[in-house]
């Protein structure tokens, strides 16, 4: 799914935290969104994903504005995943009920995916007793079952251990490759931009910094901003 | 759905639940009974020292328990649900079923807290019932009465029968609760 997003500006009591002027993404390419806290990442992404309304301008879905039809082609992934209080199969297995999908197909798609993120050990299992890790991979084992055209992620790897990382990593990437799907994905860990993404956006008070592809904006960064929050962060890590 | 949507007077709308939620029984029955008494409004309907009064009564004390603990639980957890289940791309028919089935023991803590409220009352059913033996007698005014007359092991039976049907109800519930 192509996303052009055009003079997105998000207003909270007054206060400008969002003003994105021209933004687009191209399809079947991952993107990812790097910048400081408060930086208006996850607003980004909460107004893609339609669930919050910007003060100003407007986002196109393949040449269209949002409708209940784009709704269903896209998913958005929050850092805090909510599972359904029922089994791992059902939880992945819900978009595919709500869509009216036939029982077998259904049980023959939950069954590949569950392989894929190596979860088909918890089929059966209670899906609010699992881990953090085996949580994340079941949202997104939930998020990817119905073939989205656009996935947005807001920090699909908080908080997860080295191993899943890499296995959720691979996943995302593997899947975009095969199905084309676009991917943005907001992170904090630069090494993980650097590890999945085409292109990246660096985002500082809510206004974009500096955009271009993973390698130039990481590596050979322009922007004074944009070297200064890469610096820090080689640091830390 | 309440707790969910963001409406003009929410904050009005709360307060007054959590007004209702702690309403003095002994004023609700006497706001029914003034209501339905001969000279009241309904009146004509002929209905005070009746089982319906008494329900009339009853219905407006638990609502609010039931409505309220039900809107204060749905405000965050409802939202994450609502915002779930849109993402993956439900309608509002798909959010309503999900949030029914999520907040299921929500719903359930809920309708056991207003069965004890309900269980336990005898203020509003006395004014509105008017503990007519028979007909609109109930297992708490039938323990005062007998109190009031110094039949104490009768009250005390009758407090047991009470505890022991209040025990059963909430151990069934329970049982289904812990079973989820």
């Amino acid at each position: 799914m192509d996303i052009r997003i055009k003079d997105i500006v998000k207003k909270y009591d007054g206060k400008t935290v969002l003003n994105v002027e021209n933004l687009c993404l191209s399809k079947g390419k991952i993107y990812g969104i790097i910048g400081p806290n408060g930086s208006g990442k996850s607003t980004l992404l909460k107004i893609i994903a339609g669930l919050e309304e910007s003060t100003k301008g407007k986002i196109l879905y393949n040449n269209q504005m949002l409708s209940k039809v784009i709704m269903k082609k896209m998913t958005y992934v929050s850092q805090n995943p909510y599972l359904f209080r029922t089994t791992v199969f059902k939880n992945i297995a819900y978009p595919l009920k709500i869509r009216g999908i036939d029982k077998e197909f259904t049980y023959k798609s939950v069954k590949k995916i569950m392989e894929e993120f190596e979860i088909d050990n918890l089929q059966n299992q209670l899906a609010t007793s699992l881990s953090g890790g085996e949580s994340q991979k079941v949202v997104l084992a939930r998020a990817l079952i119905f073939n989205p055209q656009l996935l947005l992620l807001d920090e699909p790897t908080a908080n997860i251990d080295p191993n899943t990382i890499e296995l959720i990593e691979r996943t995302i990437v593997k899947i975009n490759r095969e199905k084309n799907i676009t991917i943005f994905i907001v992170t904090h860990n630069v090494g993980q931009a650097r590890r999945i993404c085409d292109e990246v956006i660096f985002l500082k008070n809510g206004t974009v910094i500096e955009q271009g592809k993973t390698e130039d904006v990481i590596l050979k960064p322009k922007n004074s901003e944009t070297k200064k929050f890469l610096s820090l962060e080689y640091h830390m890590s | 759905m309440l707790g969910l949507k963001k409406l003009k007077y929410k904050k009005v709308f709360a307060r007054i639940i959590n007004t209702f939620m702690s309403l003095p029984p002994v004023v609700v029955g006497l706001v029914v009974a003034l209501m339905i008494s001969r000279r009241g409004p309904l009146g004509y309907l002929e209905l005070l020292f009746t089982p319906v009064a008494m329900i009339i009564a009853q219905t407006l004390l638990v609502t609010p328990i039931i409505t309220g603990i039900i809107f204060n639980n749905s405000k965050e957890r409802g939202q994450i649900i609502k915002q779930v289940c849109k993402t993956l791309g439900g309608d509002r028919f798909d959010t309503l079923l999900l949030l029914i089935k999520e907040m299921r023991i929500d719903i359930l803590i809920a309708v056991v807290t207003g069965f004890g409220r309900a269980i336990s009352e005898v203020g509003a059913v006395m004014i509105v019932g008017g503990n007519i033996r028979g007909h609109t007698r109930v297992m708490t005014s039938f323990i005062v009465m007998n109190h009031s007359m110094g039949n104490y092991s009768t009250s005390i039976a009758m407090g047991i029968v009470l505890l022991i049907i209040s025990f059963i109800t909430n151990s069934i519930l329970y049982n289904y609760m812990a079973g989820d």
